[in-house]
């Protein structure tokens, strides 16, 4: 099949070529067995390239988990949601961060619980369209400009 | 055995990525400066509403309907189509995109895998990551691929995936389908086939090969029939040669002045050089063309097309826009009014094998252009497209002093949405 491009999945859109083996150019470094990859956020803390998205938090409705206005949000929509998770669901033209609360899910309804006394849980029945974008799996926040 | 991956009304999908609530009701994207409709939700096919109809009549066609309505917005639908293509590349064993919302993949060892399943769950898993709903047909043959990706679109019953691994399924497959589908058949040869009563894909497939060989002397035509009859003989390399990247615009209003046109093209050329460095490859063939407006015929005409070929094939900005302007002032004559420029860069390869013109070549200037590119990308990037351009790419401001406008700006896109996920000022608010 030539032509048809058969790369394993790789995070970096393209790899710089290593010199080949065998090649030397000056004294070997004695670290050279040793070579590890950087840590890298970017591979490192998102596990779904493809799934992930990220948004910006406004407003306090979840100030009690530590997630504050300004707040940057990394979200999967791969992740099957669980019950107790933080996750993103459009509602009345727009996006909300909730908790997930599924403990009434046999009654018929489950809830999107904020963190914040001052703000009501989100009541969905069973008959509404409703979908969860997608789970949160980590939260920024800038402590210095 | 092939698959084609084929993302359903690709770029209204795109839109109710961000928007949810567009589920279920009629959307439409317009094409650049939206002029016409490019794209449909099944809503809006439901409608009535064609493609390629001017925007401005659909008010007086669908007075009482309400129809969500969006500019193209390339930025996005390149980013998102780019997740589903990396997601089918972790999947298959062997893949080839063949434009923006399809890919085709290949399975050497078709005993190894259900290929049902296959088809079923990436359909999910990319429902699921990216939010795209795509169809995916699996076929002997590329062209019996495109017709069971066809089916999957159309009947719920396959959800999403339709296999043809049976004679006798791909013959089922080909009564039902019309030759005006099928892959390879123009419109032109499709009237040409039905005047002599080949309405269906089966039809055409069953006449013997010598009658199509007399009749068409056309080697698509042929290969359409051998495809169809389960000879795999579309080539891979066929696809990829195609390979041309193509920034063109209709102006907004007519150009008449040189300077005014070279604006234009040189962001069509800074364009094309960008796609080429996002891709890693470079080209050595650059063109422009420039049309008049055909619809106004109380006006002169005038319509070109001029190619250069470049010393070292290049993916560099100051080149490639040097280039399409030397090819734009040998285009250009006086005294015509121009709707529509072009740039289009071939001869595409990768990287680093490039040819050196031994007598041309300057190594210090080659370093000094590839750095200047990179800052040029990463600042861009950072910053926003078009924080940074060349002089040439700058439009004259509407009051005609300054140069303020950008490429961006200078096209209408009324109704064009965010890009959340390739701007960081973009990204979607959480309450």
């Amino acid at each position: 099949m030539p032509n048809i491009h058969i790369i394993k999945g790789e995070f970096k859109k393209q790899l710089e070529l290593q010199l080949a083996p065998g090649i030397r150019a000056g004294f070997p470094s004695p670290a050279e067995d040793y070579l590890h990859d950087s840590l890298d956020f970017n591979h490192d803390l998102i596990r779904n390239p493809e799934a992930t998205f990220y948004g910006r938090v406004e407003g306090d409705s979840m100030i009690e988990a530590g997630i504050c206005d300004g707040d940057l949000a990394v979200i999967d929509r791969s992740i099957e949601p669980q019950d107790g998770d933080i996750v993103v669901a459009f509602i009345n033209e727009e996006f909300t961060i909730k908790y997930l609360d599924l403990t009434h899910r046999s009654e018929g309804y489950i809830e999107l619980r904020p963190a914040n006394r001052r703000f009501k849980p989100i009541r969905i029945n069973a008959e509404d369209d409703f979908e969860v974008w997608g789970v949160v799996v980590w939260t920024i926040k800038q402590w210095k400009q | 055995m092939y698959g084609i991956i084929d993302c359903d009304n690709c770029y209204v999908s795109c839109e109710r990525v961000f928007r949810p609530d567009l589920k279920d009701k009629p959307v439409i994207v317009l094409s650049n400066n939206d002029g016409c409709v490019v794209a449909r939700s099944n809503e809006a096919k439901k409608l009535g509403i064609k493609a390629g109809v001017p925007f401005y009549q659909l008010a007086e066609k669908f007075p009482d309907q309400k129809i969500a309505v969006f500019s193209s917005n390339y930025e996005l639908y390149g980013e998102l189509t780019g997740r589903v293509v990396s997601i089918i590349r972790k999947e298959a064993p062997a893949y080839f995109r063949y434009s923006i919302d399809e890919c085709f993949v290949y399975f050497k060892d078709v005993e190894q895998v259900d290929l049902m399943r296959w088809g079923e769950n990436l359909h999910k898993r990319i429902k699921r990551s990216v939010g795209m709903p795509v169809s995916i047909g699996l076929a002997p043959t590329k062209t019996l691929a495109k017709m069971a990706s066809f089916f999957a679109k159309r009947h719920s019953g396959f959800r999403h995936c339709c296999l043809i691994d049976t004679d006798e399924k791909r013959i089922r497959a080909l009564k039902l389908y019309s030759i005006d589908e099928v892959w390879g058949i123009g419109r032109r040869y499709a009237a040409r086939l039905k005047s002599m009563g080949v309405e269906t894909a089966y039809d055409f497939a069953s006449h013997k090969l010598s009658w199509v060989k007399a009749t068409f002397r056309n080697i698509v035509i042929e290969r359409t029939w051998r495809e169809l009859n389960g000879e795999d003989c579309v080539p891979n390399e066929e696809m990829a040669r195609k390979q041309s990247i193509c920034t063109s615009r209709s102006f907004n209003g007519m150009i008449t002045d040189l300077e005014g046109l070279r604006t234009h093209v040189s962001n069509y050329a800074a364009r094309c050089a960008e796609k080429l460095r996002q891709e890693g490859s470079v080209a050595s063939i650059v063109s422009v063309f420039l049309y008049t407006n055909p619809f106004r015929e109380d006006l002169p005409q005038y319509t070109s097309f001029m190619e250069t070929r470049l010393p070292v094939a290049t993916n560099s900005t100051v080149e490639i826009v040097k280039a399409a302007y030397e090819v734009l002032r040998q285009l250009y004559r006086e005294g015509y009014q121009y709707k529509k420029a072009g740039v289009i860069v071939m001869g595409i390869g990768p990287k680093s094998p490039v040819q050196l013109d031994l007598f041309d070549y300057n190594a210090d200037q080659f370093q000094k252009m590839k750095r200047l590119d990179a800052v040029i990308d990463r600042i861009n990037k950072v910053n926003g497209t078009e924080t940074i351009v060349l002089g040439s790419q700058q439009y004259t401001r509407r009051d005609g002093k300054g140069k303020a406008n950008v490429f961006a700006n200078a096209i209408k896109h009324d109704y064009r949405s965010k890009n959340p996920t390739t701007r960081w000022s973009d990204i979607i608010v959480l309450k």
